[in-house]
Formats: C-alpha cells, sequence, structure tokens
C-alpha cells in the first residue's frame, strides 16, 4: 500500500548504454515464497469510532489524511483493508502497534 | 468545548466531577484484571495470525506482545487515574486518556455486543446504565480525537519516517 519512490527514474532508462542485462536466476522461483510481501489487514468492528481509525493510519503509518480517511472508509464498508505491507517482522510491529491502539489487526502472506 | 488545546501546547479539561469519578473508578477496577485470559478484557489481545494452521506463530506472537500490552493499557489507565482531576494535561497524557477510554469501550461495547445499528436500549433494560456509560465514553473519546488529530499533518509525514 505504501506509494512507490518517485523520484528514481524508470530502470530502463539507468541502464541504458550498460554491459549486458543480467539474466534472472533459475531458481528466482523458489526463493520467491519467503520474500512474497506481508500485508497488515485492518478488519470492521462494531465499537471503534470512525474518527479514531482514521487518527491511527495518520498517526501509526504517517499517511496524509485523504489516504487515512479512504482506508478508513474501505474497512468500514469493505470489511477489510491492506494498512501496509513488508517483511515479516515489519507487519508484525505493525500489527502490534495497532494492536496497541486497539484495531483488529491481522497479518498475511500475499499470494 | 470541553477539551481544548491551550497556546502553550496544553489541554484544558472542562468536565464533570462525576464523569471524572467514573474514569477513575473504571480505571482502577480493569487494571488489575487486565490480561488475555480473562474474558472481559481478551478483545484488548486481538490474534495477528487467525488462521488455524498459524496457531504456532500465533503463539510466539502472544508471548512476545501480550506482556508488552498488558503493561501499555496499564500505564494508560495509571495516567487517567492519577490526571482525572486535574484541569490541564500534557499531549502525553491526554494521549494515554485516549488510549484508556477507548480501551473501557473495546471492554464495555464487547460487554454489551453493540453492532453498528444498534439503538439504545429502553430505559428500563437492565444493560441501560451500561449503555449510557458507554456513549458517554464515545463522547468523550470524539472530543479528544479531534483536537489530537488536528495536530497530525494534513499531508502525512515522509515516507519511511516514524
Amino acid at each position: 500500500m505504501r506509494p512507490r519512490a518517485r523520484h528514481l527514474p524508470p530502470l530502463s532508462s539507468r541502464q541504458a548504454g550498460t554491459a549486458p542485462v543480467e539474466v534472472e536466476h533459475p531458481d528466482l522461483d523458489e526463493s520467491r515464497s519467503t520474500d512474497r510481501p506481508w500485508l497488515v489487514i485492518v478488519w470492521n468492528d462494531p465499537i471503534n469510532l470512525m474518527s479514531f481509525v482514521t487518527f491511527v493510519f495518520q498517526k501509526l503509518f504517517g499517511y496524509s489524511k485523504e489516504k487515512a480517511t479512504k482506508l478508513m472508509l474501505d474497512v468500514h464498508h469493505k470489511g477489510r483493508a491492506v494498512v501496509s505491507s513488508g517483511t515479516r517482522e515489519r507487519a508484525e510491529l505493525d500489527v502490534y502497534r495497532l494492536h496497541e491502539h486497539g484495531l483488529w489487526a491481522t497479518m498475511e502472506q500475499s499470494t | 468545548m470541553p477539551i481544548r488545546r491551550r497556546r502553550d501546547g496544553r489541554y484544558a479539561v472542562k468536565l464533570d466531577p462525576g464523569v471524572r469519578a467514573v474514569l477513575v473508578t473504571m480505571a482502577e477496577q480493569l487494571a488489575p484484571i487486565l490480561s488475555p485470559d480473562e474474558p472481559m478484557t481478551r478483545r484488548l489481545f486481538p490474534p495477528a495470525y487467525p488462521a488455524e494452521e498459524q496457531a504456532g506463530a500465533e503463539q510466539e506472537y502472544r508471548s512476545l506482545v501480550d506482556g508488552a500490552l498488558v503493561n501499555r493499557h496499564r500505564q494508560a489507565f495509571a495516567v487517567m487515574a492519577e490526571t482525572a482531576q486535574a484541569d490541564t494535561l500534557s499531549e502525553s497524557e491526554l494521549t494515554d486518556w485516549l488510549s484508556a477510554v477507548g480501551s473501557l469501550r473495546l471492554v464495555l461495547g464487547t460487554r454489551l455486543d453493540v453492532s453498528e445499528e444498534m439503538d439504545a436500549p429502553d430505559p428500563d433494560d437492565p444493560s441501560a446504565p451500561e449503555y449510557a456509560l458507554y456513549e458517554l465514553l464515545g463522547q468523550l473519546q470524539y472530543l479528544m480525537i479531534e483536537v489530537l488529530a488536528a495536530q497530525l499533518p494534513e499531508e502525512g509525514r515522509p515516507e519511511g519516517t516514524l
């Protein structure tokens, strides 16, 4: 869910004119199962106030009010929203911080 | 406004003495029994790995965080109880109030089994006083969020900063 870094030029222009492009390793697919990012999911609950959920997303993740509000509305209307993603350790930390704030957060590896 | 940010960065809190007394009583009742094993406070310890086949990961997560979660909630209750009679609060104290009041709402709301479309119970209903308390906590939490959210940058923080 985090925005990609916007200031890096596209890969192709950085590689223009340089030595042969590396060929993908054949074993890449195997290692990918552990590389797949973990998703942090917040679930709708009938108790936490909408303004509180937005506040927590802004405070914990530094999201803009607009983005935090959109995620909160996703949670409210769709029942759940992915609020962050990353390594397993990072996701676990985010889940813990959401639990500290009383939000119903879980994590799962993306498929 | 009952809660407002002053120029010096502290928060002026105007609350009925009865409300303050209720906050202290509830915090003092809940703090000692806070535990993932206690049905009444179970809601404060949600699962990170809910799937049955991840029971091992969940157990590991619980052993890592439950102690810290208990301490975090107890500390917020303690700060709220200690400062319950104060006319002004620091931002850190008000943040603990927000956390403590939120936890009290979660406990009460779970006990009352509230749903989003729920109407207030009939005045004769045995759950009416508890529901009124739940609503009061919601109003108080709303006021605290208003003033604290106003301090957050609307455009968010640069990516990667905490």
